[in-house]
């Protein structure tokens, strides 16, 4: 395999000749300084390469339009492009201008690397390929075939249980989206999609700041999808990267959270499923909840929802362990287990088998927390209440308790209560 | 900062790619006074740019962070920020610890 990695980092460069040595150790490399040089012209010989690992902030040249210069060569080889973290919209325009995959250079890790090299290289490196690499061929495939009006498909990001992820981009003006695609095992269980489908009526009846913006769903040749707004700061799971995260940190994305759910409980809709990975964030810190797929309507859910466990084992209601009907005390529940877990770094409760742990949420008193965290443990026992008639009652009664106990959110209430007044006719 | 901050634990096989990597990273401290004393935002940008790049590539976190600090200064020409914000890279230069594992 051959490899032209074109970064003015040295280090950055040394690094990623070593992550990609340490796989393939007869890989050929060589590190291209645009420092040093302009961007490889008509005689340089790109065809002879299987990657070209390009950069996007070149130093004295701009990474986009060396890109667009490699792919007018027709012997051009794939093109990995490094953005920059939190500016998806160099993505986008890297996708549109030819490359073949991207990843955030801040964030990118040996294994990201290797598994992106992995997959260009997949037809001239490894003559089988493992189930996951052909799963992730398939999804790049059904990307390129997906038509959606004034939507461009760019890339796959992401595979859950349920869907494909896309990045896409608006083709007005290049803004970034999400095109989330049912996978077909799904379409073809009627309940499955009739929950997606309840999952888009769900959210575009929010109308929330703190709730993913839809953009638009249908259903082209028997692809049923859905295009959101873009997070560009990632979803909690990734800031989180088990650590904790600082208190007054935790408590603001624990506040916004309380606003959130206020705001989709005022609509009579229990989410049911709060964990990190449904936690959004925009490039302004702002927090947005995500993944309505098991969401239901408080009526429907206090009439039908008795005897149905959905939702993710770590973060579940011992009401929930139990299947009983379930109210927005559910939802507070799970997220006063995800304030713990900002607030140590750790799991409320840890097991074998995620069965064991959902026993723990019905059975084991809660841990304290550390000592350097004490003033939160009256919010925490309230918040994770056994018994909910005990617990907080709704996300206002946390909101005025958070406004009381702790002076560092007034600010933020003052500040939700200010653009109420400016929102309001006088 | 806590002395946990100063604690960076980077993969053993590269050990020997860290000293290239120091040096490079005192090299841009003294890159950064000289364009700061030059008051020459566009290259303090571009070094805070390229430090958000390398940091977390190698695990020095902080070095992303201070990077950012750097990067906003220079858009916003903030002299008195990007002060702080190099004397916090030297401080952190010199009680960095590193652990391989």
């Amino acid at each position: 395999m051959r490899i032209l990695l074109i970064d003015d980092d040295e280090d950055l460069r040394n690094l990623l000749s070593r992550y990609i040595r340490g796989q393939w150790p007869d890989a050929e490399i060589e590190a291209y300084d645009p420092l040093e040089r302009d961007v490889p012209g008509a005689t340089f010989p790109i065809g002879s390469y299987d990657v070209v690992v390009l950069d996007y902030m070149l130093g004295r040249g701009d990474g986009l339009e060396w890109l667009k210069i490699l792919k007018q060569r027709q012997d051009c080889p794939k093109i990995l492009f490094l953005t920059g973290a939190g500016n998806e919209i160099i993505a986008v325009r890297a996708m549109k201008a030819g490359a073949d995959d991207y990843q955030r250079k801040q964030e990118l890790t040996r294994e990201k690397l290797l598994t992106s090299i992995r997959d260009l290289t997949a037809s001239t490196v490894e003559r089988t390929v493992s189930p996951e690499l052909a799963a992730r061929m398939e999804g790049h495939s059904l990307g390129a075939k997906l038509r959606i009006p004034g939507i461009k498909v760019l890339h796959l990001i992401g595979e859950g249980g349920t869907a494909r992820v896309y990045l896409a981009s608006r083709e007005d003006d290049d803004e970034p989206l999400v095109v989330k695609i049912l996978r077909h095992e799904i379409v073809m269980n009627k309940k499955a999609l009739e929950r997606f489908m309840e999952e888009y009526a769900m959210v575009e009846r929010i109308q929330s700041r703190h709730v993913a913006r839809i953009v638009s769903h249908g259903n082209y040749q028997n692809n049923v999808y859905l295009v959101m707004e873009f997070f560009e700061g990632g979803d909690l799971s990734k800031r989180l990267g088990g650590k904790p995260v600082p208190p007054p940190e935790a408590v603001k994305f624990f506040r916004e959270l309380m606003f959130a759910l206020g705001d989709i409980h005022e609509k009579g809709i229990l989410h049911r499923d709060l964990k990190p990975q449904n936690l959004m964030f925009r490039r302004d810190g702002s927090l947005a909840i995500v993944d309505f797929g098991i969401a239901k309507n408080i009526a429907a859910a206090d009439r039908t929802g008795a005897g149905e466990v959905l939702g993710t084992p770590r973060y579940m209601s011992p009401e929930q362990v139990q299947g009983r009907a379930l109210d927005l005390r559910t939802d507070i529940y799970s997220a006063g287990v995800l304030l713990y877990q900002m607030l140590t770094g750790k799991h409320l409760f840890d097991g074998e088998t995620a069965m064991e742990v959902a026993m723990h949420h019905l059975n084991t008193e809660p841990p304290l927390l550390p000592e350097h965290l004490e003033q939160y443990q009256r919010l925490m026992e309230k918040l994770v209440e056994k018994d909910r008639e005990a617990r907080f009652r709704n996300a206002d009664e946390v909101i005025g308790f958070l406004s009381r106990k702790f002076e560092a959110v007034a600010p933020a209430l003052v500040d939700k209560t200010q653009n109420l007044r400016e929102a309001s006719p006088r | 900062m806590s002395a946990d901050d100063y604690k960076v634990t980077v993969a053993k096989d590269l050990a020997d790619l860290i000293p290239v990597f120091m040096k490079n990273r005192h090299k841009e401290l003294d890159a950064l006074r000289v364009a700061l004393a030059a008051a020459d935002f566009e290259q303090l940008r571009q070094l805070g740019h390229r430090m958000k790049g390398v940091g977390n590539s190698y695990g020095f976190a902080h070095v992303s962070t201070i990077g950012k600090y750097v990067e906003d200064g220079a858009r916003s020409g903030d002299r008195t920020a990007l002060q702080a914000s190099i004397n916090d890279y030297q401080d952190y230069l010199s009680k960095v610890q590193i652990t391989y594992e």
